[in-house]
């Protein structure tokens, strides 16, 4: 426990057994429904379960491109579009605001850390009924453009909150030789500082991005026809009208999940770096 | 240059706050919400809610029971993860970061992915009860009262391990590894190490974790929404689904911004004991 060091031959393999047991337990509702997903309806509901599917059914994921009712590609579609603008809203206002907190002092910087801070913490519920009314109003509402706005609301205060500790942590002397050889302050930040919190801009830009792709209630609220809404919304919807059609359900979830899995796959390390100080850090 | 991002927060963040709270003092449905005179109410809405019936009371209990006992499991199971791969052994890292998965994926589709595994007939839970004898009938989970808020808060656990997991190990690795050498020296055993060393030392990173926790799960909405959306009978209402029902399901939208209220106030004050007791300790 805690002893840091290696271990011996014996124990390095019973901790790497235990260790790949609790993967499998925690993972196991995953390979549950990918395997459901490739299952006939009537496979789905056979008693004993199978652990792996008798027949190969692709169906459920073929059926969507055919079909009109709920199409998911379309929906996935949807959802690229509203989380790609939502990131890219976020870094273009978090990637100077956080630059501004980092390097200079000015009145109500501290009120203004904070305010960011608590907006983190605030529930959609709060923002949920007058953002409908404000977007009704401003005719944004059943747009992109709405949930677009809601869901940056989210990466805003997490870019700027990581970033600035990115920025600060630039030694001046840097900066000051950037213009020695010549950039002016925009010219500067552009080819010197921000290529050096690139990190930090890869985990912004990844949360930002996966907290938009995880948003349920906004696109729900903000856009009512179908053929708009992102692919958690259509989803849901889906559940409402269809809610046995495991088979199709579950094809739902695994087309959903893809961006997550490739984001996991080649950004792990941003994923844990933007976790531990996103959340410990502020 | 912090400008526009500082508009773009008021205007969409700071506003609908404020806009929140004169919304809930007013009289809005869907009658008036069209209309350019808005009659305003005092506190008739809250006192409505509170008088009415008892689903304010019973949303806000069930908020409480849910968190605290999502948070008390995800803690546990968290911390216990973290200190197994605390030791460096050959699979900790690679299997470490396969665990982070649970917590990236969309909410929505955790909510199906349990809303189908705690199904009555179909749902791969009753089987496994049933095959190990703990069962004889098929539990209807999210049908039945006393069920509906377990299988929730199991969810929600599943969620929340690799936040905490992740979180105390990062806590972890600041424990210098000298004070665990001369502690074994000293003959102390791995219990006794534990009490006097680990745990006061984790102490910050153990309270930040647990009021961020608390914070992120008192707001529960997705979750709750699409496995039971608060039913049966209320039993899994929370305060962010109550008040979306009252919102979008009934177009009480003064009410809905009541409750929505309401459960901003508690973490308002939660926040600043975050800001407190942690954010302000670690910018000091």
């Amino acid at each position: 426990m805690g002893i840091n060091g290696s271990l011996s031959k014996r124990k390095n393999i019973i901790y790497c057994i235990i260790s790949v047991v609790i993967l499998c337990l925690l993972l196991f509702p995953l390979y549950w429904i990918l395997i459901t997903s490739l299952k006939t309806e009537k496979e789905i509901f056979q008693i004993p379960p199978t652990f792996w599917p008798k027949e190969l059914n692709l169906k459920s994921y073929r059926a969507q491109l055919e079909s009109g009712d709920f199409n998911m590609f379309h929906s996935f579609g949807n959802s690229l579009i509203i989380s790609l603008g939502a990131m890219t809203i976020s870094i273009i206002l978090a990637v100077p605001a956080s630059y501004g907190i980092a390097k200079y002092n000015f009145v109500g910087k501290k009120a203004i850390i904070l305010g960011f801070l608590v907006t983190q913490m605030l529930p959609v519920s709060v923002l949920l009924t007058p953002l409908f009314i404000m977007f009704k109003d401003m005719h944004l509402y059943n747009t992109f453009w709405s949930t677009i706005f809601a869901d940056a609301t989210i990466g805003i205060p997490f870019s700027v909150l990581i970033l600035k500790n990115y920025f600060a942590a630039i030694p001046k002397e840097l900066e000051e030789a950037a213009y020695i050889d010549g950039c002016n302050k925009f010219t500067a930040f552009i080819r010197v500082l921000i290529p050096i919190a690139k990190p930090g801009v890869m985990v912004c830009g990844i949360f930002s991005f996966l907290y938009a792709w995880g948003d349920l209630a906004y696109g729900m609220t903000f856009i009512i026809d179908q053929e708009k809404r992102p692919i958690t919304a259509g989803i849901f919807n889906f559940m409402g009208q269809y809610g046995t059609k495991w088979s199709y359900l579950t094809a739902f979830a695994i087309v959903t999940i893809i961006p997550v899995a490739l984001i996991f796959i080649f950004m792990q390390k941003y994923i844990i770096s933007g976790m531990t100080s996103g959340a410990v850090k502020g | 240059m912090i400008t526009p991002a500082f508009i773009y927060m008021l205007f969409f963040v700071g506003y609908p706050i404020f806009y929140n709270i004169i919304l809930s003092f007013q009289d809005v449905t869907v009658k008036t919400l069209r209309s350019d005179v808005k009659e305003f109410v005092g506190f008739r809405n809250y006192i409505e809610l509170i008088q009415q019936d008892n689903v304010l009371a019973m949303s806000l209990w069930n908020t409480l029971v849910f968190t605290v006992l999502s948070l008390i499991f995800q803690f546990i199971i968290g911390f216990a993860l973290a200190l197994l791969f605390n030791n460096k052994f050959k699979f900790s890292k690679p299997v470490r970061g396969l665990l982070m998965i649970p917590w990236m994926i969309p909410i929505t589709v955790t909510g199906l992915i349990f809303k189908f595994m705690f199904g009555t007939d179909v749902g791969i839970i009753n089987y496994f009860l049933h095959s190990m004898n703990l069962i004889s009938e098929n539990i209807d989970w999210l049908t039945n009262t006393a069920t509906a808020m377990p299988a929730v808060i199991f969810a929600n656990v599943w969620i929340g391990i690799p936040f905490n997991m992740i979180l105390i190990s990062t806590g972890l690795t600041t424990i210098p590894a000298e004070l665990y050498e001369s502690a074994s020296i000293d003959g102390a055993n791995k219990f006794h190490i534990f009490r006097s060393i680990t745990l006061p030392l984790l102490k910050p990173t153990i309270e930040s974790v647990l009021i961020l926790g608390f914070i992120y799960t008192f707001k529960v909405y997705d979750l709750v929404y699409v496995m039971t959306n608060g039913g049966p009978v209320n039993s899994t209402q929370v305060l962010s689904t109550y008040s979306y029902k009252l919102s979008f399901d009934m177009f009480k939208y003064s009410k809905g911004a009541a409750v929505a209220n309401i459960l901003f106030i508690i973490l308002f004050f939660v926040s600043l004991l975050y800001l407190k007791y942690v954010y302000v300790e670690e910018e000091a």
